[in-house]
């Protein structure tokens, strides 16, 4: 094994040609980009566009009934959304801490939202990684996880926006006769919050639990939904909304929470994010992400630890898994996400096209920031290397190879891959009879260019 | 040469290369399909199969409960939800079985661990653990094989029995050559080498004309299901098949008669009469079982959708069953015969449907279907709801 090249492709996006050969110490590469400062994207790579103002636009016209400005404001929101793609993706073409952003794509599937179904989600879900996920990743899990849990595209995904205490202010003071009906609680967002982002399904929670979590919860919606609006304050940002929250004192996990209006969350949030049962959820789902499929229990036990000891110090727990053993053994291999791949194919032949790959990863069923459900995508050989899948590859390999400059020697892949003297892919890239674009497409199709 | 050419003559060559011969007298092609539709998210039974004629259900159900007048009443007390109403036409060719307060048989609310159990057709999560289609294939007699409809493989599928996955997908045109050269590359990794040359055969049956129309979703289920039935029809085609079928976790603004879930339910009605239409005569051996992780709450939430809840819906469609029927010990919506005082209360297991509609289909003993649901022998199979 290549511990250069492993530590490009198991930590980073991918190997580019030539690049293994100038690293010496492949771990401090690794070790190297957790001290840097945390992976931000600023807005301006949206040319000054603003999502916010732009769902805003989309309001503001549908409130009015213009149609015409309805399509104008709609068609403002797609080049935005495009916008937040393109300058993601980009990012991962052309980094020079690939394993940042791949902390970034972790933590934004493990607390995922999905623009596939609420307007509202569509609109945000770029600014979601951009201001939830990103300053967070090599900071605390339980900031990550507050920033999450009041960022309107969680809000509106998982519905805590439209949830209501059922002996709020809001529910008694509304008047017999009512246009509206009255809400009432949603539990969607507390439950998937116990489940997906802290305890995970085995942590010991009741549906006790669940109920009373939500009731905590309740207020934390988005100024300027429907119903929630006051005078000027529609800007479609975080809003703690006293009327709508449930008084009195709630018990969630054995803890009591008095009254406490937006603090309630803010305890209960930085509780679970601290409990143990977070700690070993999240040490199985790194290690099981970064090293093995099946992950080695010794592995998980110590990162679990160091997550627990420092409180969730995102930083250290990365270090200490990059610092196992297990990562560096060569034995276990990871299958790369369809995502994962076509990024690894466009690094190593320098033929990045951000524009494009929205489609491409829809194609692959591995649309950017669109999981199917609250668990985010899979991370597992059984999740994808599935015949369809394979064949999918295959197919968009010979797409991408068909653009590239005459010139370009696919025998250089092999430096991008691990392979054995004995692979036939040698043979096959140095086969004058077959054209060069098909040996491009060859390479980054093969079994090998699969694994990292 | 196209794309199936080269995919018949490599698996003649598969064959010839292995060099022994194929000892194919003792074995009878299994006639059976079996098509598992997962609706994952937890469909909403009371909104799908309404209980107007329960006493209790107007008031329980508020905002949610249908007028009457809406409902497609299939006896007094159940009918279809409006969008749910093209099923008709198989109720009246006595080809629909109604299942309701069924539930998988480990009482949870997470999306996760009902579909795990759903899938693995366990009675408790367990790790890591097959699903029960690919038992099915395992246990089931004659030459026989299983296929996803699915992005991915889902757990239903996962187990020793080697299963193909299918998806519309389309990504280019490639040639004949370039597909041989990848499969000879591909018969050096020993995980990837199985799935690789599955592709390759499953893309022969479905032919160039399923892929076209885009996505499954985009004109409901019915392109998927249209190419789904393509698959199976065929005389060695699969004869199990898992398909899939998300966005049922409507915990706000359901809706009534034309309604956001309404308008699911009619996609889901429709692909499901486009896929009998689509199986021809070979619809006489098929068995089709819509199932979902839970159902959801009695009551409407507060944000007029509902919460994860228990007990639900299902249905088991095909020839195979013995007399149109709602089959369900309705354990009433009255507020005491709720369980936890929130969902419908179970009162029928996942595994005793499964078990009469495989039986059925794949003329297994009770101890067969038993073999594909470890520890359910005390769960009594439907067999009675088959012909």
């Amino acid at each position: 094994m290549d511990v250069a090249l492993h530590a490009l492709n198991r930590f980073g996006l991918g190997a580019r040609i030539g690049e293994r050969s100038g690293m010496t110490d492949p771990r401090g590469w690794v070790l190297d980009q957790l001290r840097r400062p945390p992976p931000l994207l600023a807005p301006d790579r949206l040319a000054g566009a603003d999502p916010f103002a732009a769902l805003r636009e989309v309001r503001a016209a549908q409130a009015a009934g213009d149609m015409a400005a309805l399509a104008r404001a709609r068609r403002g929101m797609t080049r935005i959304v495009a916008a937040e793609m393109e300058a993601a993706l980009t990012r991962r073409l052309e980094t020079d801490a690939p394993v940042l952003e791949r902390l970034v794509s972790f933590w934004s599937n493990h607390l995922c939202v999905s623009s596939a179904g609420k307007v509202v989600v569509t609109a945000l879900a770029g600014a979601y990684e951009r201001e939830a996920i990103r300053p967070h990743v090599l900071g605390r899990f339980e900031d990550m996880v507050l920033a999450s849990a009041s960022h309107p595209a969680m809000l509106t995904y998982l519905d805590n926006a439209q949830s209501i205490g059922p002996r709020s202010r809001a529910a008694q003071q509304r008047r017999p006769g009512a246009q509206r009906a009255v809400r009432g609680l949603n539990e969607n967002y507390a439950r998937e919050l116990l489940e997906l982002h802290t305890l995970g399904v085995d942590g010991g929670y009741t549906q006790q639990d669940v109920q009373e979590l939500a009731r905590v919860l309740t207020g934390w919606t988005v100024a300027g939904l429907p119903g929630r609006a006051r005078a000027g304050d529609d800007n479609l940002r975080f809003a703690f909304e006293p009327l709508l929250h449930e008084p009195g004192a709630k018990v969630v996990l054995g803890v009591r929470y008095a009254e406490a209006g937006i603090e309630e969350g803010r305890r209960a949030i930085r509780d679970l994010c601290r409990h143990p049962a977070t700690g070993r959820f999240i040490g199985h789902k790194l290690v099981r992400h970064f090293i093995a499929d099946e992950p080695p229990q010794a592995a998980v036990d110590a990162v679990a630890r160091v997550f627990t000891d420092t409180e969730g110090d995102l930083r250290a727990t990365v270090a200490a898994l990059v610092e196992r053993t297990e990562a560096w053994n060569g034995v276990e291999r990871k299958f790369r996400t369809p995502q994962d791949w076509v990024v690894a194919v466009l690094r190593a032949l320098d033929a990045g096209r951000a524009a494009t790959l929205p489609a491409q990863l829809r194609q692959l069923r591995h649309p950017l920031w669109s999981p199917p459900a609250p668990n985010g995508f899979g991370d597992t050989t059984r999740e994808w290397a599935d015949p369809d899948s394979l064949l999918n590859r295959a197919e968009l390999a010979r797409t991408i190879a068909r653009r590239m400059p005459p010139g370009f020697d696919p025998r250089t892949l092999l430096d991008v891959v691990e392979t054995t003297a004995a692979d036939p892919l040698r043979s096959v890239l140095a086969d004058a009879r077959i054209s060069v674009d098909e040996r491009i497409s060859l390479a980054v199709a093969a079994p090998a260019f699969q694994w990292r | 040469m196209d794309r199936r050419d080269f995919v018949r003559n490599m698996c003649l060559g598969g064959i010839a290369t292995f060099g022994f011969p194929t000892v194919s007298f003792a074995h009878i092609r299994q006639p059976g399909r079996l098509v598992f539709v997962l609706l994952r998210g937890g469909f909403d039974g009371l909104a799908a199969v309404v209980p107007y004629g329960d006493p209790s259900y107007r008031s329980l159900r508020g905002a949610l409960a249908f007028d009457t007048s809406d409902v497609n009443a299939l006896d007094d007390t159940f009918g279809l939800a409006p969008g749910l109403a093209p099923l008709r036409a198989f109720w009246d060719d006595d080809e629909l079985v109604v299942l309701h307060a069924m539930a998988i048989p480990w009482r949870t609310r997470s999306h996760f661990d009902g579909q795990a159990i759903l899938e693995t057709g366990l009675d408790r999560p367990i790790g890591a653990s097959d699903g029960w289609l690919n038992r099915l294939l395992q246990v089931m007699p004659g030459d026989r094989s299983g296929i996803a409809i699915a992005a991915g493989m889902p757990r239903s599928m996962v187990g020793s029995h080697a299963v193909q996955t299918w998806s519309p997908a389309q990504l280019g045109v490639v040639s004949d050559e370039y597909l041989e050269r990848l499969a000879s590359l591909y018969r050096a990794d020993g995980t990837l080498h199985g799935p690789f040359e599955a592709a390759l055969q499953q893309q022969d049956a479905v032919g160039e004309e399923a892929m076209a129309g885009g996505g499954a979703r985009r004109g409901g289920i019915t392109p998927l299901m249209r190419a789904a039935a393509r698959i199976l029809r065929q005389d060695t085609g699969p004869n199990v098949a898992a398909v899939e079928f998300s966005g049922w976790d409507t915990h706000a603004n359901q809706g009534l008669a034309g309604g956001a879930l309404d308008r699911l339910l009619g996609q889901l009605a429709e692909g499901l009469v486009a896929f009998r239409t689509e199986m021809e005569t070979a619809w006489r051996d098929t068995t089709v079982v819509v199932m979902t992780e839970f159902g959801r709450t009695a009551r409407p939430n507060g944000t007029r959708g509902t919460d994860h809840g228990t007990a639900g819906a299902g249905f088991v469609i095909g020839p195979r069953i013995a007399r149109s029927a709602v089959l369900s010990d309705w354990p009433g919506l009255g507020g005491s015969a709720l369980y936890e005082g929130r969902d419908l209360k179970p009162t029928l297991d996942t595994r005793a449907v499964l078990k009469g509609a495989i039986a059925a289909t794949f003329d297994l003993t009770a101890t067969q279907a038993d073999r594909v649901f470890p520890d359910s022998a005390g769960v009594r199979g439907l067999y009675d709801m088959m012909g």
